[in-house]
């Protein structure tokens, strides 16, 4: 087996500065209000940081999946309010998959595949007509990567959002999930190679892993500056064992998840990571659950407003557990693979992973 | 704090491979009753066969009788003896912690008199903390050492104290200078006491099932030789708190109800059992690999010459609360009425972790305690 690679610690220190700069919870809050993050858009985008993983041949900045993955961390810690996973390792990577440009501007996928989608293929060129619901960012979006098969083939298409017709919607962070309806939308389409609908749930899943961790990890540091600040009864609350017990939560939860979600990454960069990714998704949104319910409550009241950031962090964890697999979607994989090992393979499976089931 | 993911080199893959295949010839599975975790049977001449392949005190150094091996060689074959549910009950303290404690503290003629037998696996080790009015309270100890001329004269009772009535050797933390004002850490020293010794009296205190493992063990004037005093005289407490890392965010901490499961698995196997714990074993295999991972990393800090002990305080109160949670989801999810008699190994395994396992988030420090160690040291994290 080869090695495992490593983050690159540039990406990881570039891409920390730059949250820092632009997204304070000002900035977070206003995007909201706004409905999207131009400027915070524009400095991401300058940095090369969306294409990260996505070939330099086909438009991409090159570089690792893991190191892509570590840019989505951090757009999680951060709550960066643009479509980062989209434009990357989803969008970029049907688009490049497929051979297709990659735009200069955000790409957007439908995170539940075309099945709500019919398409008719004509030469290059395929007809679209349905509706989509969830579409993250569809209203900045330069071009859609649908994912679909025609006549037992996985095709990618690239459609201009101008196109369709968009119903602006968002999900309980407030973040764009818009409706996109196709009324016999013509666009160019051509084979998927490694692309399926299986692979790309599994992507999904990792990319919304790797957006959680870092957010039960911000929200873990949150509350316990927080309970050292607040004073009640004389001292500090987090002197109080009660709120100690929150305090634990909150941070296992975050080691556990951020765990889960870099040895997925790491598994994922080297090759087949079907278990990891599994069990990565499922972990995060267990823990999204854990440490939201733990910080919230060693807040108090204050959790509790839109003044304080605790909410960018925990209404995005409680948005994303849903998003490419709830938790019944992938207890169910993995229950089907840890049974098909019998009594015997159990452990051998949890100490190795997909190596196992290949 | 910092938990980074690590994996298994090839090198230790096949040491992996090699417990198992031990095991395998050893205990065959589906053959022998699986003990649950930590809580094991003593059954020396398996820790003999253990010791033989260099398996017990392993990462102690070879001029004492050990092998010289990592911290995660030893997380290896302790996760492979532990899920297999071994009698690893024997060695098991002296394995973790004591010989731990005698090479970092011990005198030259300790080394040599004590670790060469850990390593045979001969030595059978109690721990003496626990008293009467100490509990979580543990720097309250009030059992005395008393200066003699060639050593110490104890007087006092430790309790809850596991094996005292099975194993040779007694590692006491005792009083030997009296309580000051302010600072209740000084004055202890940890003392070797042989469990033979004359004065020392051992009484079984029953387990909530009739089982026997506690004892209560009550010193009356009994002699000690100074030769038997670990370390500094008055640095009993500093070494016990080293000594507690050694003992936290193992596999000990999270692996005890897996024997129940894997059973269940097998029993399940072909019937309509099978589809029902489908989605809970997915739950399952997932965090267990996530705090698997995590706890060998912290394997792999303590290599590099590190003391996690936020680390470790965090996945043992983790750990410990998931093996309970683990045994609530069988018992929840299962319409069995379980018994201790029943003829299913299943069966019985699990009404043994439904009455036993309310300790494991109790011994060694109780998940309170384990909070207000572990809240202290998240304070210093960036936010």
């Amino acid at each position: 087996m080869t090695e495992l690679a490593e983050v690159d610690p540039l990406v990881t220190e570039t891409a920390d500065r730059l949250f820092t700069q632009v997204c304070d919870h000002e900035a977070v809050q206003t995007a909201e209000a706004v409905g999207t993050a131009p400027e915070i858009w524009s400095a991401f985008a300058e940095t090369g940081f969306p294409w990260i993983s996505i070939d330099e041949t086909c438009g991409g900045s090159g570089g690792t999946l893991l190191d892509a993955l570590e840019v989505l961390r951090l757009v999680g810690y951060h709550a960066a309010p643009i479509p980062a996973a989209e434009t990357g390792i989803l969008g970029g990577w049907l688009l490049a998959d497929a051979g297709h440009e990659i735009p200069e501007g955000p790409v957007t996928v439908l995170p539940n595949g075309a099945t709500d989608v019919k398409g008719s293929l004509s030469g290059q060129e395929v007809t679209l007509t349905g509706t989509c619901i969830r579409v993250p960012w569809a209203r900045m979006a330069e071009r859609i990567a649908v994912l679909l098969e025609i006549d037992g083939q996985n095709m990618v298409a690239s459609v201009d959002p101008n196109d369709c017709v968009i119903h602006t919607m968002t999900n309980m962070a407030g973040e764009p999930r818009d409706t996109v309806c196709f009324d016999n939308v013509k666009a160019p389409a051509s084979s998927a190679s490694e692309a399926n609908p299986e692979t790309f749930r599994f992507r999904g899943a990792l990319s919304r892993s790797a957006l959680m961790a870092g957010a039960i990890e911000k929200m873990s540091q949150l509350t316990v500056t927080y309970t050292n600040d607040r004073v009640q009864f004389g001292r500090p609350v987090a002197r109080f064992q009660a709120v100690q017990q929150h305090l634990v939560w909150g941070a296992q939860e975050a080691a556990l998840a951020r765990m889960a979600a870099e040895t997925a990454a790491r598994e994922a960069n080297r090759g087949l990571a079907s278990f990891e990714i599994a069990a990565a998704k499922l972990i995060t949104n267990q823990a999204a659950a854990r440490a939201t319910k733990a910080c919230h409550q060693a807040h108090g009241a204050m959790g509790m407003t839109q003044e304080y950031p605790l909410h960018h962090y925990s209404r995005r964890l409680w948005a994303w557990r849903k998003e490419y697999g709830g938790d019944a979607e992938w207890s169910r994989w993995l229950g089907k693979a840890a049974v098909a090992q019998g009594a015997e393979g159990l452990y051998p499976l949890i100490t190795g992973g997909s190596s196992v089931l290949s | 704090m910092r938990f980074t993911p690590t994996e298994l080199t090839n090198k230790e893959l096949e040491l992996q491979q090699q417990v198992r295949e031990f095991l395998q010839e050893e205990l065959p599975s589906g053959s022998h009753e699986p003990c649950l975790g930590m809580a094991a049977r003593k059954d020396k001449a398996f820790s003999l066969k253990m010791a033989e392949r260099g398996w017990v005190g392993m990462a102690l150094p070879k001029e004492w009788g050990g092998s010289d091996r990592t911290a995660v060689d030893r997380f290896i074959v302790v996760e492979e003896m532990l899920r297999w549910g071994a009698p690893v009950g024997h060695h098991w303290v002296a394995d973790r912690q004591t010989g731990n404690v005698i090479l970092k503290f011990g005198t030259e003629e300790q080394r040599e008199r004590f670790l060469p037998e850990i390593c045979r696996g001969e030595l059978g080790f109690s721990i003496g903390m626990s008293e009467p009015d100490s509990g979580s309270d543990l720097a309250s100890v009030s059992t005395k050492a008393e200066r003699t001329t060639d050593g110490w004269i104890v007087n006092g009772t430790k309790i809850w104290t596991s094996g005292a009535h099975e194993n040779d050797w007694f590692v006491c933390l005792l009083r030997t200078s009296p309580m000051e004002d302010g600072n209740k850490h000084a004055g202890l020293s940890q003392i070797l006491i042989d469990l033979k010794s004359p004065g020392l009296e051992i009484s079984p205190i029953p387990f909530l099932d009739g089982s026997h493992h506690f004892n209560e063990v009550t010193f009356n004037e009994v002699f000690v030789p100074d030769i038997n005093v670990v370390g500094d005289v008055g640095m009993g407490w500093h070494q016990n708190t080293t000594e507690m890392a050694y003992e936290r965010g193992g596999p000990d901490r999270w692996l005890s109800p897996f024997s129940t499961v894997e059973q269940l698995l097998r029993e399940a196997k072909g019937t309509d059992l099978e589809q029902t714990i489908s989605d809970l074993f997915g739950e399952l295999v997932a965090r267990w690999w996530g705090i698997r991972n995590l706890s060998l990393s912290v394997a792999r800090l303590i290599d590099t010459g590190e003391a996690p002990s936020i680390e470790s305080s965090l996945v043992k109160e983790m750990g410990t609360r998931y093996e309970q949670e683990v045994v609530e989801k069988l018992v929840h999810l299962i319409d069995l009425e379980y018994s201790p008699d029943s003829d299913s190994l299943f069966e019985r395994l699990l009404a043994q972790c439904v009455v036993t396992f309310p300790g494991n988030t109790i011994r060694g420090g109780t998940i309170e305690i384990l909070r207000s160690v572990a809240s202290k040291g998240l304070k210093g994290l960036p936010a």
